[in-house]
This record gives structure tokens, sequence and C-alpha cells, in this order.
């Protein structure tokens, strides 16, 4: 095998986890297969292996149930977020909006903290859900957001402003790849800190979106909650382990 | 519980038992390869190895590297003690339901 065939060879390994990488690019250096059989068997592992991983639930929840209706409604809150700066930047439209400048920027303050809130805790969920299928879950998130930024016709602001939940999400994603569940405490503060930041917000209707406000806003609620729900089951098994220890 | 061995399991599971110490990725594959003069993939090598260390029938580590691996490390295969039971019923199972069947009798060391 040449040097080129065997770099190509190492290019694919890469998409298998650093053990079973070393294990198998040391076997067809052994048995001295053909560049063309090695690479199929390559990718004939990484289809297994992804094949397997899709038996679960938690990488469906993370991409279709988190990742593509979240970024969806995020870019709307990304909109709403970027609207309260213009409007706090323009005296006309804050007295258009019957606000002073210190109410305008409390709004805007309440729906940064509501969008990077919402946006971490889905990052978090996505992260710790699909964990080795974590490719599939961004590009099932960048899908919507090449379509809205394709779709975006607001002379007044820039298309990017639709992306500023991606910060705060790749934080939130980056943090549930290091750890699968949060603690109850701070998962608790945050599902609450998240609820009750929405609440007055939605039915004030400092949001872009109008009639069912409050449901869209529970539904990007949920993740926050879903952390609540696997943190409690965290503190429920070490709970049982005490018991069997007694 | 008995746990019941699919053919390329027992195959596999009885490569590494046969190979001992010696027991790894490539030399299993080979060994399947040699006995059967069935080609066999890698990814059904690596993902039947993992299933079986799931079901506690092996257990594998990473080994030494070779030079003639290009420095790369084995992965190491041991049968444990429940792999070898469920390699022992999968056995027996072939065995009765081989009795009478027209291509056994006849043959030397035939199941009685």
């Amino acid at each position: 095998m040449t040097g080129a065939n065997w770099s190509l060879l190492e290019l694919a390994a890469r998409l298998l986890e650093r053990e079973e990488r070393e294990a198998v690019l040391g076997d067809l250096r052994e048995v001295r297969e053909s560049t063309w059989e090695g690479l199929i068997g390559v990718f004939g592992l990484v289809l297994r292996r992804q094949t397997n991983l899709w038996k679960s639930w938690r990488p469906w929840l993370a991409g279709f149930g988190v990742a593509i209706p979240s970024s969806f409604l995020l870019m709307g809150v990304s909109l709403s977020v970027s609207w309260s700066y213009q409007r706090l930047l323009c005296p006309d439209l804050l007295k258009a909006a019957s606000l002073t400048r210190a109410s305008g920027l409390l709004v805007l303050l309440w729906q940064a903290g509501l969008l990077m809130g919402w946006a971490w805790t889905s990052g978090f969920v996505v992260g710790s859900a699909s964990r080795r299928t974590l490719w599939a879950s961004a590009v099932l998130c960048y899908s919507p957001c090449l379509f809205c930024l394709s779709r975006f016709r607001v002379d007044s602001l820039s298309r990017y402003c639709l992306l500023l939940f991606l910060l705060p999400a790749i934080g939130g994603v980056r943090q549930g790849l290091r750890s699968s569940r949060m603690k109850l405490g701070p998962a608790l503060l945050l599902a609450l800190g998240v609820t009750l930041l929405m609440i007055p917000t939605m039915s004030a209707g400092q949001l872009w979106w109008n009639a069912p406000r409050l449901s869209l806003g529970w539904a990007l609620s949920l993740p926050a909650w879903y952390l609540v729900a696997t943190a409690r089951r965290t503190v429920e098994l070490s709970a049982q382990n005490l018991t069997k220890t007694i | 519980m008995l746990i019941m061995l699919g053919e390329f399991e027992y195959l596999l599971v009885t490569a590494a038992a046969g190979l001992g110490d010696q027991a790894y990725g490539a030399a299993i594959r080979e060994e399947i390869e040699a006995t059967t003069g069935r080609k066999c993939s890698i990814g059904a090598l690596y993902t039947t190895i993992e299933r079986l260390e799931k079901k506690g029938l092996l257990k594998t580590w990473m080994g030494e590297a070779t030079p003639q691996r290009g420095g790369r490390a084995k992965r190491m295969v041991r049968v444990t003690p429940k792999g070898v039971q469920a390699a022992e019923d999968f056995y027996d199972a072939v065995m009765r339901v081989s009795r009478g069947a027209a291509w056994v009798a006849g043959r030397s060391g035939s199941a009685t």
C-alpha cells in the first residue's frame, strides 16, 4: 500500500473511535489488505456503528425532537432580540412602542436572558443525547438555518441576526458532551428561571409570534425540564445505591 | 439465563478460544476465513466482538503495538466462562438438532 493510499485509509478511519481506529488500522497493516478492501472494511464498520446508534431513541430525540424545532423557534427569538436592540437605538421606535429607554433595555435583557437559557438547555440536551450522532443533529439544526437565511428579507437587519442563538447553543452542546446529566439543583434553578422569564415575556407579546405564544414558549422550555427529569433520576439512582449499601 | 449464540457469534467465540492468548482482531478474522472459507468483514468482526462483550461472553482490552502493525495496538480478546458455556450450549443444540439428518449419516465423528 502506498503512502497516499494509507493516508486515505487513515482519513476514513477517523470516523471510528480512537481505540477502534488503532486496532482496525493495525489489523489492516498486518494483513496487508488492499486500499480498496480496507476502505470497504472501514466504511462498513462505520455504517454498522451508526446503524446501531440509531436503534436508540436518543439520537431521534436530539435531532428531530430538539435540533430542528428549537432552531426554527430560536431563530424567531433571535430576531426578536435584534428588533429590541434596534428599537433601543432609535428613540422614535421606542416611543411608538410606548417604552422608555430604561424599560426598553429591560425588555432587551429579559429577552436575551431567555434566548440564552433556551438555546443553552436545547444545546445541552442535543449534546448529551447524541454524543456519537452529533453530526446528524448539527445537520438537522443547520438545515432550517440555511433555509431561513436564504429567505430573510428585512432591510434594516442583517440576516445573521437569526443566528444569535448559536453561540449559547454551542456552549450547551459542549457542556452536554462533557457531562451527560446535570445536578438536580442547577437543573431545577435553570428550568424555573427559564419558565419564570418566559411567562411575562410571552404573555406581554414581547416576542415575535402572536397566537400560540405560550405553547411555543413551553415547547422551548421542554429541554430545560427534560434536564430536571434526567437529573432527578440520577438522584433516585444514588438513593437506591445508598439504600443497597446500607 | 441461557444465551443462545448466533452462527457468526459461535464462530468468533470458538476461534478466539482456540487462539487463546493470541486472540485479537486480525488473528480471529484469519482463523474464521481459513476454517470456513468465507470472507469475514472487519465491520462484522468488530461489531460482533462489541456485542458479545456487552453480553459478558468476551472480555477485550488494548494490547501491545508491534512494528508489523505500523506501531498500532491490538484489540485482545478473551472468552469468559459465560462465553464458554454459551458456546457449549450452541454446540450441543447443533449436535442434537443434527441427529438423523441425511447429511450427517455415514460421516466419521457424526452426531450420535
